[in-house]
């Protein structure tokens, strides 16, 4: 049977990924072409599944995903006795105090910078979207990231005050459908992103960008 | 192609064919949760029927063409009113319980152990397509295969899915 041109959309046009005109060129499609439409719900019918009952249908990869891998320590402990685990470990801090004492003595020391809670030299992290004026209720948070001298983000978003909060190590963020549902056309709306090193010190801070959300009818 | 004319459509059919058309765009632009879109429906079918009793669809366009700009001009005027009568439009509900998507709980259920039985690597795939909301780039890149292998796996899973629910229907 030969594929219709139009259901490669299907996809984009479900997850809110077509622009205004591409999904109205899709939508007079679908009320012309019953074969489209019968694709469209039965996709439909399986994404609402997954979307509000994925939590629990993928508990096992959501856990596997965020369980900690071991650390070198423990790595190395299913190698060796624990005797020769310690010793290895008192040597190498040995090792490292002695390095860290020589650096110590013989370079200058560098600048102290006080950190407070938004106030920070050096890289600053850019925004990339949603920064301007948008048609629907924004998906996904993006923005540039700084690399390995960051262990994780922390993003805000605000109305008047703070609407809601996460936490992420990759330099964009998913909204929640829930979160989704705060948001509402013709409001506007801020959202600001900090970095924090492996030792929960802020590194980095965005500014804070405004965006609106217009009317998408 | 000849296009059909109101004298010759049966009004019958075309309220069978288009009601779940209707309402399926009606629930996706102002969510299911908005008490207001059964009537809107209903206005909407009415609309379609009166305007085709009176000899107003000319076959100019196609029937479907006609009735999807009726649906798009409602909700569109929907929007507006509520946008004067609100602080803010009525935002639509993006993803339907399944009970409601579904229209029985049975297929959301047959659903749900359909994407539980795929093998793991079609359940990765729609776990990070649907559920995490990435990209086909970004799922490429996170599985260390290319986009085009993505968009393959993932329409495999949804077969797969579909088949089990059209199987036990």
């Amino acid at each position: 049977m030969k594929k219709c041109q139009y259901e490669d959309l299907i996809d984009d046009y479900l997850l809110g990924r077509l622009s205004p005109p591409e999904r109205e060129a899709f939508e007079e499609h679908y009320f012309n072409c019953s074969l489209c439409f019968q694709k469209l719900q039965e996709q439909d019918a399986i994404i609402s599944v997954i979307k509000s009952q994925g939590a629990e249908l993928f508990q096992d990869i959501y856990a596997r995903e965020h369980t900690k891998a071991p650390s070198w320590l423990e790595r190395l402990s299913a190698f060796l006795p624990y005797r020769q685990v310690a010793v290895a470990v008192a040597t190498a801090a040995v090792v490292l105090l002695i390095v860290l004492g020589i650096n110590y003595f013989n370079k200058p020391s560098s600048p102290q910078f006080i950190i407070t809670d938004d106030l920070v030299r050096g890289e600053s992290i850019t925004l990339i979207s949603p920064v301007i004026d948008i048609n629907s209720i924004p998906t996904k948070f993006r923005w540039t990231s700084l690399g390995k001298n960051v262990k994780y983000y922390r993003v805000y978003i605000y109305n008047h005050e703070l609407i809601w909060s996460t936490q992420t190590e990759e330099n964009f963020i998913v909204l929640p459908e829930e979160v989704k549902k705060k948001l509402t056309a013709g409001e506007k709306y801020s959202w600001q992103v900090k970095a924090f090193s492996a030792d929960g010190h802020l590194v980095a801070v965005s500014s804070r960008v405004q965006f609106k959300v217009m009317n998408s009818q | 192609m000849k296009q059909k004319t109101s004298a010759s459509l049966n009004l019958e059919e075309v309220i069978k064919k288009y009601r779940p058309v209707i309402t399926f765009k009606v629930i996706k632009s102002i969510g299911s949760q908005t008490p207001d879109w059964e009537d809107i429906v209903e206005e909407i079918l009415t609309n379609v029927i009166e305007k085709i009793q009176t000899g107003q669809f000319r076959g100019e366009s196609s029937i479907g063409t006609f009735i999807y700009t009726i649906t798009q001009r409602r909700i569109i005027d929907f929007i507006r009113l509520k946008s004067k009568s609100f602080s803010h439009v009525p935002e639509p509900e993006p993803y339907k319980s399944p009970v409601e998507a579904l229209e029985n709980k049975e297929m959301a259920d047959l659903a749900y152990q359909a994407i539980k039985k795929l093998k793991p690597k079609y359940r990765e795939i729609l776990y990070l397509y649907y559920y995490r909301g990435l990209t086909r780039e970004e799922v490429a890149q996170r599985l260390g295969i290319t986009p085009k292998k993505v968009s393959e796996r993932v329409h495999y899973a949804l077969k797969l899915v579909k088949k089990n629910l059209k199987i036990k229907k």
